[in-house]
């Protein structure tokens, strides 16, 4: 149902002459994520404060029967942050307070869209730190983190972000405001604050997060380790974890992407490998020292063509800063691309990085790889020029065999990403009608109108869902860049 | 009614596997029958049955927890999950295994152990429980403080819902966010949702070394300065508890006002290393550390495990633990119990047993309105894990839940079991 | 001929030469890593007032998807051409041209009565230092004559708000000396530089040019001061008006001799713009090769061996725009003062955060210029400082300006200032 304009002067009172945006222009900024192959404008963006306007808001969107997406920094991978049924955005933008820090119980409680490593600046000189570190740290909001239940490469030993999300500050789809959990993480009933973690704003908005804070470690060791095959990189970190070694972090970097990024952030990868393993380790100074010998140890056995340490805070910054920035790189490699977020058990590592490189040489296509091996977490990248005739259609058949094989060995649609629009339709790989089922009921008992990120998360088949209303079609870009 | 009904259970899962339920009673509730099901698809078909024939179904792993939880307003029924006990799938180098509901924590250790892994899961008498019935009432040990609790082990499971329908939520991997987080609705759900059938749960690699300390203080305050700088500090401890003098004196350890008992797990030399800091730490706060025998957590545990008396769990903030060590011990000894606290004082999770002589009906103004009442103003609670009978018919064993979230709990549990299938009554608010 | 060949073309909204580069446009991948760099979005926290958002609007204007609008136009406006979302991009999206090619679409579209009288008073003065110095004695008449208090008293241009900006800028209109045309080395010759005095540094700040010229000879490089030399075009450049830029580009190569080692320029503004020359003049322009010769003074001075006496003071530095991010130089400035002993240098906080001055922007966009420099002012107060460095004019006026209205008591000083006090006469 289209937005009656009469709502306008009603939500210029709740938010005041700055906090709605209407302009065509204004909106049409809103209308992608960082997956801008998804897109659709929200009729209003509405920029709140407090949680005491994003709770009218709902309410109003409840009234009138209009969509409500929530919207971080924008920054997600799968069209979760768009408007393909209109409806109002609320962007968190200007709700970036941090309420409370209390080290004493090592937590903090933060607006939901205060950037993540905002947070760790705040805490670092007293020597603490949010774990969850995705890629996009430097902008993402801890709401859209929490919203979406990221990742990022230290969750390989700290766990993601539902794992140091200890409450939540939530207006549903009811238009009711929950406080679920807080600094006394156990409370008896449903845990709800895990459930609404990752649920992509489809159950209702985050308004503020409550989360853990560690210690920072007395010592870190970040090492590269430099390969001639990435076969012989993803033995070595399969040999890695079988060998009961939990490193910090354990990234995987092939050629293409080792190339971009030494042009475009002059992280000095070195050149000539067919893949990099960037390896940290942390915790206590001995507990470092003795792997660190362990780890060098099982590379070695892997044929490995250089093995650096970072032996300075510099040097350490830069190896993170290319790995950090390297979905910022894309732009240097390619025109156009599909990025795959699948897991794999971890024993299956080099299996599929062999079916990686099969499915690129049948369809004749880059696909380069930056990933958290460690976990599995692969996120190829499937390089195209549809300007080019027939190679968007071969990358869409690459993208689709590399999913199937991931799933195949017994792995997972999407490790951090989350599903948004991108993934909706491959849900029913991984789940059976009857699973899908349950989590549209659950759906429903959040947000009974499906006011809450429509499109979003569950496929709208009807098969899925006998409690989901099928939405409108997704809009798909008008007009290809030029 | 009776023996018809009885011939269908029959049928499902077999003559020698369904019993008569006078034996199974919870909190003096019988049920008619008690079935054994051999696998997922029993068990599918005999809520099937229960919930066409409007039954109330209890599940049940091992029993050793069935006094958690108000009791049951009906019940006829209880599923005994003992018999799926099979390792569905355990690849070493995954780091992940998949077990069904029923194994239990002592037979998945035998497994696991051989590859030095561990599921790092260690609530008092774990040996004797079941996966599922862990998960399903949340139930943790000092390891929680390292390594987490069921929401953070669990990464897929298998469950039936109340209307028989098998049901997967999560992965077989370690990082997955492909929908909702079922397996966190289903952790400490008290199986009001499903019955846990198939695990698949986070594993750690063995610790090649671990070692435990004992950080005797002669008051609380002492406890309370060390314990701030045991956290503040870069020590990495995998258990940090905190434990009152009932409880050293039960342990057989020299008795204090209060005590730390702290482990450190990790390569041998960083355990040597971080053990002379924490032995550093404990005689700057005016106290002491002195080593503890490896069989120390076993016998840890089962203060706490069974028992008689009056078990409450206690959620508070870290920076409150010895003063509710402290009003706990004042409690009791007003009322002329015994008391015995211990628990994770860094994450502010605590038990207390507590012995002795009390009317029924002094406990609510005596103990748990005191407790609650401190508790409140920092989202605290105490759930009554385990009291006689005629205590648990005077008091709600949960306690208050916050009026909005309780909300959603009734939206889903009315989405999923409208007809109170799964143990109706037993949970928060008697759902 | 100044300017490379341009074919008339159209691209979507765009038509003519100077065209948003396609090619510059696409390499932006929409990743966000910008948008906490951006001081609009920090201020505003809204899209379309950050990079990204920016792009976004001129890629689908490129695409045909949307039209040069007021509401388009007012977004690029907004923008301080700071280049802060450059140094963030991992993807080297070329922001500043894209932004200075697209402002020059929106100039060649026209504008608003207002804003052209504006721009017209503007560019009318401030490139041309024959017009600017007249203007600037009779302000000066109008500070000593008292009819500024009197004006600031009463408020009377509290209804005009970018009037008022300008006149706040204005603190004390020093007297101009000239300067030699050539200052000769002293002591062993490392060879020969010409000075570019700028427009506003010669006026406003002659004596960042002399000690400039000093410290350059007493550091061995004979220093050429072309009399003649014009504007550098940087408030051009800016704006959009690129072929008035060209020209005073063309001019200003014309106007020094080609056997120069560098071109030496103490603006941030002008040695930004000045690097831009090959790239809108072509490689092969007599302004490239001028481009190419150009450092910043601190480039050339943090390695020179001069004799230093203490300079007790607390300092803090201010990285201006166009250095840090125009330019890439970060470290140089620091360094100079960092060997100054005595000088206790603390780190400003968010110091690559634009000062709201960005050329002309704050006469024109006075609101959020006002609204960034108190944020500045915050940050210098929390540091203590006594002394506040950077290293162009503009951010010295505005920040100045700041510092005073809240009645902090700090030295706002160039760079060069500062080492001349522990060089001495």
């Amino acid at each position: 149902m289209p937005l009656s304009p009469a709502v306008i002067p009603e939500l210029r009172r709740l938010l005041g002459p700055d906090g709605l945006v209407v302009t065509p222009e204004g909106r049409m900024t809103y209308e992608c994520d960082m997956h801008t192959f998804y897109k659709g404008t929200p009729e209003l963006v509405a920029l709140p404060r407090t949680t005491a306007q994003v709770m009218e808001l709902v309410r109003l969107c409840r009234r009138e029967r209009v969509a409500v997406i929530p919207r971080g920094s924008g920054t997600g991978l799968i069209g979760g942050a768009t408007a393909p049924q209109g409806g109002i955005m609320i962007s968190t933008t200007r709700m970036n307070e941090i309420l409370e820090i209390d080290l004493a119980n090592r937590s903090a409680t933060v607006q939901a869209g205060l950037i993540n490593v905002w947070l760790s600046n705040a805490v670092r000189d007293r020597g603490y730190f949010f774990a969850p570190d995705p890629s996009s740290q430097m902008v993402s909001s801890i709401g859209g983190n929490a919203s979406t239940n990221a990742g990022g490469p230290h969750c390989l030993k700290y766990g993601v972000t539902v794992n140091h999300v200890l409450g939540l500050e939530v207006v549903t789809g009811a238009g009711e405001l929950a406080r679920l959990g807080g600094k006394v993480a156990d409370r008896a009933g449903y845990d709800l604050t895990g459930v609404t973690v990752g649920s992509e704003g489809t159950l209702g908005i985050v308004t503020a997060v409550t989360v853990r804070l560690l210690h920072t470690p007395e010592g870190v060791r970040t090492a590269l380790a430099a390969f001639a095959s990435i076969e012989d990189a993803s033995e070595a970190v399969s040999a890695i974890i079988a060998a009961g070694i939990v490193p910090a972090a354990l990234e995987m970097l092939d050629a293409a992407i080792i190339r971009a990024i030494n042009e475009g952030i002059h992280a000095g990868y070195p050149t000539g490998a067919a893949a990099v393993l960037l390896i940290e380790l942390d915790g206590p100074q001995a507990e470092v020292a003795a792997q660190a010998e362990r780890v060098a140890a099982i590379c070695r056995d892997h044929r490995p063509l250089a093995i650096r340490v970072a032996t300075t805070e510099a040097e350490r910054t830069l190896l993170w800063k290319g790995r950090k920035e390297a979905a910022g790189v894309l732009g240097r490699m390619t025109a156009n691309w599909l990025l795959q977020d699948a897991v794999v058990p971890r024993s299956k590592l080099p299996a599929i990085m062999r079916e990686v490189a099969a499915i690129a040489a049948r369809h004749q296509l880059l696909i380069a790889n930056v990933f958290h091996a460690g976990d599995g977490n692969l996120h190829p990248l499937i390089c195209y020029d549809e300007r080019r005739p027939g190679e968007r259609e071969r990358a869409i058949q690459a993208n689709e065999e590399l999913l199937a094989a991931c799933i195949a060995l017994g792995g997972s649609v999407t490790g951090e990403h989350g599903v948004g629009v991108d993934k909706a339709k491959n849900l029913p790989k991984q789940y059976a009608p009857a699973d899908l089922n349950f989590m549209a009921r659950l759906r429903r008992a959040w947000d009974p109108d499906n006011i809450m990120n429509p499109g979003k998360l569950l496929p709208s088949h009807p098969a899925c869902g006998e409690g989901l209303r099928v939405g409108a079609p997704v809009r798909i870009p008008s007009g290809a860049w030029v | 009614m009776t023996s018809a009904l009885g011939e269908r259970l029959r049928a499902v899962v077999g003559a020698e596997h369904l019993a008569d339920g006078a034996s199974a009673a919870v909190d003096g509730v019988a049920p008619r029958f008690v079935a054994r099901p051999a696998n997922v698809a029993e068990v599918s078909r005999l809520l099937g049955l229960a919930h066409a024939e409007g039954l109330a179904v209890a599940p049940r792993g091992a029993g050793t927890a069935q006094g958690l939880g108000n009791p049951p307003t009906r019940l006829d029924l209880v599923i005994e999950l003992g018999r799926l006990n099979r390792v569905v799938e355990y690849e070493p180098a995954d780091v992940t295994v998949s077990v069904e509901a029923g194994m239990t924590l002592d037979d998945l250790e035998r497994v696991l152990g051989k590859h030095r892994q561990v599921l790092p899961l260690d609530p008092p008498g774990w040996r004797a429980r079941t996966v599922g019935g862990v998960l399903a009432t949340n139930a943790s040990g000092p390891w929680r403080f390292r390594y987490g609790t069921g929401r953070d082990a669990l990464l897929g499971v298998r469950f039936v819902q109340a209307d028989g329908t098998v049901t997967w939520g999560g992965s077989r991997v370690v990082k997955s966010v492909t929908g909702y987080d079922i397996p966190k609705l289903l952790t400490g759900a008290l199986g009001t949702l499903g019955v846990i059938v198939e695990t698949t749960l986070r594993l750690h690699p063995s610790p090649e070394c671990e070692r435990s300390w004992l950080l005797g203080f002669a008051s609380l305050d002492l406890a309370r300065g060390c314990l701030a700088a045991l956290l503040d500090s870069a020590l990495q401890p995998s258990r940090v508890e905190i434990v009152n003098a009932g409880t050293l004196a039960a342990l057989g350890e020299p008795v204090t006002a209060a005590a730390l008992a702290v482990s450190i797990a990790s390569v041998d030399a960083a355990v040597a290393a971080e053990g002379a800091e924490l032995d550093r730490l404990a005689r700057a706060a005016g106290g002491g550390a002195r080593q503890l025998a490896d069989d120390v957590w076993e016998r840890y545990g089962s203060l706490f495990a069974g028992a008689r008396g009056v078990r409450l769990r206690l959620a508070c903030l870290a920076t409150s633990v010895t003063e509710l060590v402290a009003l706990v011990d004042a409690l009791a000894h007003r009322h002329g119990l015994g008391a015995r606290v211990g628990g994770c004082a860094g994450l502010g999770a605590l038990t207390a047993v507590l012995e002795g002589e009390c009317a029924p009906d002094a406990w609510e103004p005596a103990i748990l309105g005191p407790l609650r009442d401190r508790l409140e103003g920092e989202g605290g609670s105490v759930i009554v894990e385990q009291c006689p009978l005629a205590l648990k018919e005077r008091i709600d064993v949960w306690g208050p839940v916050d009026p909005q979230a309780l909300a959603l709990i009734r939206r889903i549990k009315t989405e999923f079991d409208p007809t109170g299938v799964l143990n109706p009554g037993r949970f928060v608010s008697r759902l | 001929m100044t300017r490379p060949a341009t074919v008339a073309a159209r691209l979507g909204a765009f038509s003519g030469p100077d065209l948003p580069d396609p090619d510059g446009l696409r390499s932006c991948v929409h990743c966000g890593i910008c948008l906490p760099q951006c001081p609009t979005y920090q201020i505003l926290g809204e899209e379309m007032d950050s990079p990204r958002g920016r792009l976004y609007l001129v890629r689908a204007a490129a695409e045909g998807r949307l039209d040069i609008t007021p509401t388009f136009t007012r977004h690029l406006d907004l923008c301080l051409g700071c280049r802060a979302c450059e140094t963030a991009c991992p993807s080297g999206v070329p922001f500043g041209r894209l932004l200075e090619a697209t402002r020059g679409q929106i100039e060649r579209r026209g504008r608003g009565p207002a804003r052209r009288a504006l721009e017209t008073l503007i560019f009318g003065l401030f490139p041309h230092p024959r017009r600017l110095g007249p203007a600037l004695r009779l302000l000066a008449l109008y500070q000593r004559s008292g009819l500024q208090s009197l004006v600031r008293a009463r408020g009377l241009l509290r209804p005009f708000p970018r009037l008022r900006a300008m006149e706040q800028l204005l603190a004390a209109v020093p007297r101009v000396g000239r300067l030699p045309a050539l200052v000769p080395a002293v002591g062993a010759r490392r060879g020969r530089v010409g000075l570019l005095t700028g427009c506003v540094q010669r006026l406003l700040y002659p004596q960042v040019n002399a000690e400039t010229a000093r410290l350059l000879s007493r550091a061995g490089w004979d220093v050429v001061i072309p009399a003649g030399q014009g504007c550098c075009g940087a408030l051009h450049l800016h704006g959009g008006r690129l072929d008035e830029f060209r020209r005073l580009a063309g001019a200003l190569a014309q106007a020094f001799p080609e056997a120069l080692d560098h071109l030496v320029v103490n603006a941030a503004g002008c040695g930004s713009a000045i690097r831009e020359y090959g790239h809108w003049l072509g490689e092969a322009a007599p302004a490239a090769a001028l481009a190419r010769k150009t450092r910043d003074v601190t480039e050339l001075l943090v390695n020179a061996d001069l004799p230093l006496r203490p300079v007790e003071a607390v300092a803090t530095y201010h990285d201006a725009c166009h250095l840090v991010h125009g330019q890439g130089i970060r470290s140089a400035p620091r360094a100079l003062l960092a060997r100054i002993p005595g000088l206790r240098l603390v780190e400003l906080p968010e110091s690559d955060l634009c000062c709201g001055s960005a050329g002309v922007y704050n006469l024109l966009e006075p609101q959020m210029a006002d609204r960034l420099l108190e944020r500045k002012v915050d940050n210098i107060a929390a540091t203590g400082a006594t002394l506040l460095v950077a290293g162009n004019p503009g951010c010295l006026l505005q920040i100045a300006k700041g510092c005073r209205a809240r009645g902090l008591v700090v030295e706002v000083l160039h760079p060069v200032e500062v080492l001349a006090r522990a060089v001495g006469p």
